[in-house]
């Protein structure tokens, strides 16, 4: 099924629209991702400061308790350096992992029981070093031997090695979750990726489809023109044969009228002849009272005249209706001349020999001519032109003065028309065609004529390739279009 | 009609009995007496003009005119035509086209075929019989040569 162009319009937009949404989800998803990514990995960071921060802390205290019970073990203060190394940086240490837990809720930390806890365990610390310091080692150790310091030590280690084990279980999910991110984020780009692709190729199917649709309209289009053209051609021919045919027909029967109507004629000029010569010794014979020969006179006198003079009148309307087909026929079968036309010019003249008639009347014409340089046969487009204008003033409306408008202009890029327009008394409806008939005229008969001028101009126009037609309105006025080719020889050559 | 002693024979082929007697008549108003010998149909022409073998010979050493019309029942006055003065004997006679026709074509192309005088029936009697008078005038004044 071919695809109309609406439908494919709205496919199109529809799969534009899918295609940008798809890339719109791709984009949104990613930078969420992105965003995801950002802070799993600005937590992770959080979770490694803590712990390393935890670990050193307690690897201070430790190296601090290592420190003291060396010292107190050998007496040698050299054991002592851990201690004084890392006791001073407890305090710090302790600080920095406050701010690296920072304002974290979860999961929460006694800072306060963390720093007594510690401040405990390094005052033991100390007071110990101060007693050994003094020479009471046993005192100190016994200090020592209390437990005390062990107990605080190991509340130190617990809270500290917990927090250690809950960062480091943070870094693990963090990185999974940072692994399940970017996982997500390749399926979510190849997904994507791969509907883009289904779209775009859907698309391209479819204005593949299209256009091929198009070119086989196109094609279907150019056949039906091409065979179009073939037909016109053809009536054309058909029609100049046609026409061939009537006006060889008319030829033949007007010229078959035309020798009994020679015969017609003849003896009745012989038998006005012979009537004269009887007449004559008539007239001069004396009737003598017989009233059969009186009446014989008055037959001769005045019968026989009138009843001759009825077939003359009647042979002679005969004979000017014969001629004026023999001048159609004529007319049809000369030979055509296609020659240049300047066809304002051509129409200024027509107009100029019918001028005197015109203002006559108080006539007026208007000439508004818009056609190139035609090519047509001369004599028969002012035989046509000229019957038209004669019909106008001939036709003209009593009441008021005669309006000729003469317009010329290109009805197509082949074709041109004449318009003669008036304001005469125009044509009923039902005589549109009849005007155009041989020997029929239309509306109230007040002008001489045979009845021949528009079946004339109608057969000219023909001969031209073109046609005739009229518009009318009774009382309002006349409208004769006349087209024809702009170039007579390509009708020519068609009907050929 | 001067023929050098010789009588002369006018030919009328004339497919119209009516045409014929307006023609005759109106010739013998002009004073031209001599023999009319009137044919309504082609063959019947023909057979008087080449006899039945068609060779012409029978017409030898007379003075001819013939008075043609081209629209026969059974031919055109062009194939007698043709014929006439195609013919070593009786090419020389003068042949008058005498019809209605008036087109220009068929005028031209009598004359090529060596019509002597073309002349169109007017169908006005008065001009008609005007026509075929002055024909006549004319026919007592030409030199009609003798068949070979």
């Amino acid at each position: 099924m071919p695809l109309s162009p609406a439908a494919y319009v709205r496919l199109s937009a529809a799969l534009l629209a899918l295609g940008l949404a798809v890339l719109a989800g791709i984009v949104g998803a990613t930078v969420w991702l992105a965003d995801r990514n950002q802070e799993d990995f600005s937590r992770l960071v959080i979770a490694r400061d803590i712990r390393s921060a935890a670990t050193d802390l307690l690897a201070m205290i430790q190296a601090s308790e290592t420190g003291q019970r060396g010292y107190l073990l050998t007496g040698d203060r050299s054991y002592l350096a851990p201690f004084e190394r890392s006791s001073g940086r407890i305090a710090d240490q302790l600080d920095a992992l406050r701010a690296a837990v920072g304002e974290r809720s979860a999961p929460t930390v006694d800072f306060g029981a963390l720093g007594g806890a510690i401040e405990r365990k390094m005052s033991e610390l100390r007071e110990t070093i101060k007693l050994a310091d003094a020479g009471r080692r046993a005192d100190a150790i016994a200090v020592v031997e209390t437990g005390r310091g062990q107990g605080v030590m190991e509340q130190i280690r617990d809270t500290l090695v917990g927090m250690i084990r809950a960062a480091e279980a943070e870094v693990d999910s963090g990185t999974i979750r940072q692994r399940e991110s970017i996982g997500l984020l390749r399926w979510v780009t190849v997904g994507g990726a791969l509907v883009i692709l289904l779209v775009a190729a859907v698309g391209v199917w479819l204005l593949i489809r299209y256009t091929r649709d198009l070119g086989r309209a196109r094609a279907a289009v150019e056949q039906l023109n091409l065979s179009l053209e073939e037909r016109v051609r053809e009536r054309t021919a058909d029609l100049g044969r046609a026409n061939e045919e009537v006006q060889r027909f008319a030829y033949i029967v007007t010229h078959d009228l035309r020798s009994p109507l020679v015969n017609i004629m003849g003896f009745t000029s012989e038998l006005e002849a012979s009537l004269e010569d009887v007449n004559g010794y008539l007239t001069k014979l004396p009737d003598g009272g017989d009233p059969a020969l009186a009446e014989v006179k008055r037959v001769a006198a005045e019968d026989l005249p009138e009843s001759i003079g009825f077939i003359r009148s009647s042979t002679l309307k005969m004979d000017g209706l014969i001629k004026a087909i023999l001048k159609i026929s004529r007319d049809g079968r000369r030979p055509l001349k296609p020659e240049p036309i300047d066809l304002r010019s051509m129409l200024e003249n027509a107009l100029g020999a019918v001028q005197h008639q015109l203002v006559e009347n108080d006539g007026a014409s208007v000439l508004d001519v818009h056609v190139p340089t035609i090519v047509s046969d001369r004599l028969s487009l002012e035989q046509i032109v000229g019957n038209l204008l004669d019909n106008a003033i001939k036709y003209q409306a009593a009441d008021r003065p005669l309006r000729l408008v003469v317009k010329a202009w290109l009805a197509t890029p082949g074709r041109i028309a004449i318009d003669v327009q008036d304001n005469g008394r125009g044509i009923a409806e039902k005589d549109y065609e009849r005007v155009f008939e041989l020997f029929r005229r239309a509306g109230t008969q007040t002008k001489a004529g045979e009845g021949i001028g528009l079946t004339h101009v109608r057969t000219l126009a023909r001969n031209l390739g073109g046609d005739v037609t009229l518009k009318s309105e009774l009382g309002v006025g006349t409208t004769f279009t006349v087209t024809i080719p702009r170039d007579l020889r390509t009708a020519l050559r068609s009907s050929s | 009609m001067p023929s050098h002693g010789e009588v002369v024979t006018i030919v009328m082929v004339e497919d119209d009995a009516g045409h014929a007697r307006l023609i005759e008549r109106n010739i013998r108003r002009a004073g031209v007496n001599n023999e009319i010998v009137a044919f309504d149909n082609g063959t019947d022409a023909l057979e008087y003009l080449f006899g039945g073998d068609g060779s012409g010979e029978m017409n030898a050493h007379r003075h001819l005119l013939i008075l043609l019309d081209l629209n026969l029942p059974d031919m055109t006055g062009v194939d007698i035509l043709e014929r006439v003065k195609s013919n070593p004997h009786t090419k020389r006679s003068p042949v008058i086209v005498l019809t209605t026709t008036d087109d220009a074509r068929e005028i031209q192309r009598c004359y090529d075929l060596g019509a002597n005088v073309y002349i169109t029936k007017p169908v006005d009697y008065d001009a008609f019989a005007n026509a075929i008078r002055q024909l006549g005038l004319f026919f007592s004044v030409m030199q009609v040569p003798e068949t070979a």
